[in-house]
C-alpha cells in the first residue's frame, strides 16, 4: 500500500524535476527499505529456527552415524512422520554405507551391490525377516519395512558386514553426520523428547534421552555427552589382504 | 590315492556342473617375484640342514608362488572352492592343487549361523594366514607354526562350524565352535619329527612332494578318521581368538609296504589377534603336542616327540604401508627314540622384520629379513655343527589379479 503511494509520489515528483523534492522521497524510500529489511530480519530467526542435537564420545569427539528420534514429550499427538518414503542402503569395500540407516515405518530400502563380489543380504530380526539371493549391482527391487523396530543386516558371504535399519514411527528422526550433529528444522514450539541409538553406544539407554523445549523463534539445541568408551571403532577398519571373491 | 583322486574328480565335476549352470565363477590370484639372498645352510627342501625355503645357492631371482583361487557358484547357499598353486621348484606335481571344497552356507534364520565344507581344505587355526590359500597378510614367511601347518595338515573331509552372530542382539561379535572329521593324513607329525619346526612360505600341496627327496602327506594308513575340535571368539574389530584341539587318531603300529608309517599326532593350539587401534596389530600363538610312531611287540612306542613352539607379531599399518615385526620360539623334544644319543632334540628361536607397500589395488611390494638360530644335533650326520645361524633376504613384488565369468 505504501509502495504504492510513494511510487506515485516518486512519479509525479520526478515529472516535476524538483531536487528537494526528489531529495525527501528518496529518504522516504531509504526508510522504508530500512522498514523492510528489519521486518524481514525479525522473520529470518523464526523461518528458519532449529532444532541441533550433537553426540559427543566420552573422549570428547563427535559421534556420527548416530539415530536421532524427536517426538513430543507428551507422546498424546501422534503426528505423521517427515521422513522420505524411500532410502539406500549401498554395499561398498564390503561394508553397508550408510552402516546406520534410520527410516519411518513403511518407507523401503533399495540394497545396491557396488562391489565386485557378491552379496548375499539378510535380516532375521523380528521387525523384518527377508534375504537377497547372492547379487551384484541394483537386482532386486526395494525392500519396504511395515514395522517399528531395529533390523540388524548381515551378509551370509562376510560375516564381518554388518548393517542396521533403524525403522521408526517417531515424526522427526535422522542421523548424526561427521561433525556429530543432527540438524532439522525445529517443530513447532513445545517440550520434545530425544532420543539416540547407535550400536556403538555402551551408555546405558536411560542416558540417551533428553527433554528439550523447543522456542519458536530460537529453536533449540541439545548435546549428549556420552560416558562410557564406544564398543568399537567408529570407523571399521579396512581389511587389506583379507580379500574374498 | 584312489579314494582321494576320485574325491577330487567327483568335486572337479560339481564345481564344472556348478559353473555351466549359471556361470558365475569368481577367482583371485597373485604373481610373487622374488630376489632373494640367503646364507642358509642347503635347505630341508633340498634334503639338507637348513631351516630356511632359500639357502646361499639361492641368491637371485625367483618365483615366490603363483596361485589362483577360484569360486563357483553351484546354487545360491552352495559354492565349490579351489586353489590351484605353482611355486617354481623341482615339485613333481608342477601345478597342483593345495585346497578344494564344497562349501554350504544355509541363509541364517536365527543367531545361530551353520556352515560346513567337504573336501580338502586348511584348518580354520592361523590368525596370520589370512588371505586366500594360506597367505600371510603381515609377512612373507609365516611363524614356525603356522609354516608347520601349512606343510603337513590339510582336512581331507568335512567340518561343520556353528556361530553364533552376536550383532542382531546387540553384542559386537560372534563366537564359533568348529569341528571336523577327516582322512589321509596319517602321515602327519613325520616332518617335525624327521626336521623339526622350520621357517618357509613353501606349504605342501594335494598331490606334490614336498623337497628333495619328496615328502607327502596325505595317505590313509589305518583307515581310522582323525578329528579337530574348536573355538573361535571374535569382539567385533578389536580381538579374535582361535583355539584347536587336533587328534588325528592314526594307529602307530600301521604303515604301508611303500614305507609310510602312520604318526598318531595330537596337538593344542591357541592364538590371539589384538586389535588396540586401526593401526596396530598384536598376534601371539603357541602349539603343544606330540607325535607317536611303532609299538614293539609289547605295545611300547618305540619312537615319541612332544613339541611346542609360540610367536609374538607385532604390525603397524599406516596409508600403504605395513611394518611387522616378529619373535619365534620352538623346541622339540625326542623322549624316546631311534636317534642318538645325542637326542634329535631341537630349539631356536626366529626373528622376522618385514615391510609391506601398496603400490595401488594390484601391486605390493615386500621386503623381508629373517634369521633363525637353531641347535639340532642329527646335523652332525651331515658333517656339520649342530648350531646353525641362517639369515633370508628378500624383495618381493606381487601381482594381484581378479576376474570373473
Amino acid at each position: 500500500m505504501s509502495h504504492h503511494r510513494s511510487g506515485a509520489r516518486g512519479a509525479s515528483g520526478w515529472r516535476g524535476g524538483s531536487a528537494t523534492r526528489f531529495a525527501r522521497q528518496f529518504l522516504r524510500s531509504a526508510k522504508y527499505v530500512t522498514f523492510c529489511l528489519a521486518l524481514v530480519g525479525a522473520i529470518r530467526p523464526c523461518a528458519a529456527a532449529e532444532l541441533a542435537v550433537s553426540v559427543v564420545e566420552a573422549s570428547g569427539r563427535a559421534l556420527g552415524d548416530v539415530v536421532v528420534t524427536i517426538a513430543p514429550a507428551s507422546g498424546a499427538a501422534v503426528l505423521p512422520t517427515s521422513g522420505p518414503r524411500s532410502a539406500v542402503m549401498d554395499q561398498r569395500h564390503r561394508a553397508f554405507v550408510p552402516r546406520v540407516l534410520a527410516i519411518a515405518t513403511g518407507a523401503s530400502v533399495e540394497f545396491p551391490n557396488n562391489d565386485d563380489v557378491n552379496h548375499q543380504v539378510y535380516s532375521f530380526s523380528p521387525a523384518k525377516r527377508f534375504q537377497l539371493p547372492l547379487y551384484k549391482g541394483a537386482h532386486h527391487p526395494p525392500v519396504s519395512f511395515d514395522q517399528q523396530g531395529l533390523v540388524v543386516l548381515g551378509c551370509n558371504i562376510h560375516d564381518e558386514m554388518v548393517g542396521y535399519i533403524y525403522v521408526t514411527d517417531a515424526p522427526w528422526f535422522g542421523t548424526t553426520g561427521p561433525d556429530g550433529t543432527l540438524r532439522i528444522t525445529a517443530p513447532p514450539a513445545g517440550d520434545y523428547r530425544i532420543s539416540i541409538w547407535s550400536p556403538l553406544i555402551a551408555d546405558p539407554p536411560s542416558a540417551l534421552t533428553r527433554i528439550v523445549h523447543v522456542d519458536a523463534a530460537e529453536g533449540a539445541t541439545s548435546r549428549v555427552q556420552l560416558t562410557r568408551a564406544l564398543r568399537a571403532r567408529p570407523e571399521p577398519r579396512p581389511r587389506r589382504g583379507d580379500w574374498e571373491y | 590315492m584312489g579314494r582321494r583322486t576320485c574325491l577330487a574328480l567327483s568335486l572337479l565335476c560339481v564345481a564344472a556342473a556348478g559353473a555351466r549352470a549359471d556361470e558365475r565363477v569368481s577367482a583371485v590370484g597373485v604373481i610373487d617375484l622374488r630376489l632373494v639372498h640367503s646364507d642358509g645352510a642347503t635347505s630341508y627342501l633340498e634334503g639338507g640342514p637348513g631351516l630356511l625355503r632359500f639357502d646361499s645357492s639361492d641368491d637371485g631371482l625367483h618365483l615366490g608362488r603363483a596361485f589362483v583361487a577360484l569360486k563357483a557358484r553351484v546354487t545360491d547357499i552352495a559354492s565349490v572352492h579351489a586353489v590351484i598353486d605353482t611355486y617354481g621348484d623341482h615339485d613333481r606335481n608342477p601345478v597342483d592343487l593345495s585346497e578344494l571344497w564344497l562349501e554350504l552356507r544355509p541363509y541364517p534364520v536365527s543367531a545361530l549361523r551353520w556352515r560346513a565344507r567337504i573336501g580338502a581344505f586348511y584348518m580354520p587355526v592361523s590368525l596370520e594366514n589370512r588371505g586366500p590359500g594360506w597367505s600371510s597378510v603381515y609377512a612373507l614367511t609365516p611363524s614356525a607354526i603356522n609354516t608347520w601347518f601349512g606343510e603337513e595338515f590339510r582336512t581331507i573331509g568335512a567340518e561343520v562350524e556353528a556361530r553364533w552372530l552376536g550383532a542382531p542382539s546387540g553384542y559386537l561379535g560372534d563366537l564359533a565352535l568348529v569341528a571336523a572329521a577327516y582322512g589321509w593324513n596319517d602321515p602327519a607329525g613325520v616332518l617335525i619329527a624327521d626336521r623339526g619346526f622350520a621357517l618357509s612360505d613353501r606349504p605342501s600341496t594335494l598331490f606334490g612332494g614336498l623337497g628333495r627327496p619328496p615328502m607327502t602327506f596325505y595317505h590313509e594308513i589305518d583307515r581310522r578318521p582323525g578329528y579337530y575340535a574348536g573355538l573361535s571368539w571374535r569382539a567385533y574389530d578389536r580381538l579374535e581368538l582361535r583355539a584347536l584341539r587336533y587328534d588325528n587318531r592314526a594307529d602307530p603300529g600301521a604303515s604301508t609296504l611303500s614305507g609310510n608309517y602312520a604318526w598318531l599326532t595330537r596337538f593344542s593350539t591357541a592364538g590371539v589377534r589384538f586389535e588396540p587401534t586401526a593401526r596396530w596389530t598384536f598376534i601371539t600363538q603357541y602349539v603343544d603336542g606330540s607325535t607317536w610312531i611303532g609299538p614293539d611287540s609289547a605295545g611300547d612306542f618305540q619312537f615319541r616327540m612332544t613339541y611346542h613352539s609360540a610367536f609374538a607379531l607385532t604390525s603397524f599399518e599406516r596409508g600403504p604401508d605395513r611394518l611387522t615385526a616378529r619373535y619365534d620360539g620352538f623346541g622339540t623334544h625326542q623322549s624316546q627314540g631311534f636317534y642318538g644319543p645325542p637326542p634329535a632334540d631341537q630349539s631356536g628361536h626366529a626373528w622376522t622384520l618385514a615391510w609391506t607397500h601398496e603400490l595401488g589395488d594390484d601391486w605390493q611390494l615386500a621386503a623381508e629379513w629373517l634369521r633363525v638360530t637353531s641347535n639340532f644335533p642329527p646335523r652332525l650326520e651331515y658333517g656339520g655343527p649342530p648350531g646353525l645361524v641362517e639369515s633370508q633376504y628378500q624383495i618381493a613384488i606381487r601381482y594381484r589379479f581378479r576376474f570373473g565369468f
